[in-house]
């Protein structure tokens, strides 16, 4: 399966990110967007997966939130 | 991992054969940017269509363009692009100028360029293969634009 997915920053102004990756973000993970830290607070299918395409939104906040 | 193999990865030769994704892969070639260079420019005339293979691009748009607001130009950022993603591919279809600026955002950004026309053809030439690739692009539209709907909600519910 290949995951396409969407990342859209809360909490600060970011253009968020869209890229294929070969396993799915899970709630917790950090992740590196444009240099910058940001933890997944959220993972939902965006729609329905198609042939070996599963389609993913994750919600991000920045790392420094919660310190 | 040759490089069909790789574009066989993409959603735009989703559904396509090893042997109709050969077809459209020989149409192109590879090209590296590195960070800063501009890919193509908001408003030039478009001719070819660019998967990337590797590395990130970041899609920006000129405010002052819609503004006229006098000064160097003002960027906003869209979106960042990153492995497997198409761009380029709004004025594949409409054939209109290009309508946002594309920078490459990562050293050694791998992109694969196809020129629109022989892309055409070979979609004229095959139904088949157009059909697929045209579902292809619109669920890729469709896909950028949920995005987008759901980065103007969150920014609407940031105090």
């Amino acid at each position: 399966m290949i995951y396409k997915v969407s990342y859209v920053i809360v909490d600060r102004p970011h253009p968020g990110e869209i890229v294929n990756l070969e396993t799915p973000p899970r709630v917790g993970d950090r992740v590196q967007l444009g240099g910058e830290q940001f933890e997944v607070i959220e993972v939902v299918d965006l729609i329905p997966p198609r042939g070996e395409f599963a389609y993913l939104h994750v919600t991000c906040q920045p790392v420094e939130q919660d310190m | 991992m040759s490089v069909t193999d790789l574009l066989r990865r993409t959603e735009l030769f989703s559904g396509l054969t090893p042997e109709q994704a050969e077809r459209i892969a020989v149409l192109g070639k590879e090209v590296v940017y590195n960070a800063g260079d501009v890919i193509i420019r908001e408003g030039d005339p478009s001719d070819e269509v660019y998967i990337i293979c590797s590395g990130m691009v970041e899609v920006e748009v000129s405010r002052d363009t819609i503004h006229d607001v006098p000064g160097p130009p003002q960027f906003s950022s869209l979106v960042r692009l990153g492995q497997g993603q198409v761009f380029g591919e709004m004025a594949l279809m409409d054939r209109g100028v290009r309508s946002a600026t594309v920078r490459c955002a990562d050293d050694d950004t791998t992109v694969y360029v196809i020129p629109q026309q022989a892309f055409w053809d070979l979609c004229d030439g095959d139904h088949h293969i157009g059909y697929i690739v045209m579902r292809n692009i619109a669920f890729d539209l469709s896909f950028k634009l949920r995005h987008r709907n759901l980065q103007v909600r969150l920014a609407g519910d940031t105090p």
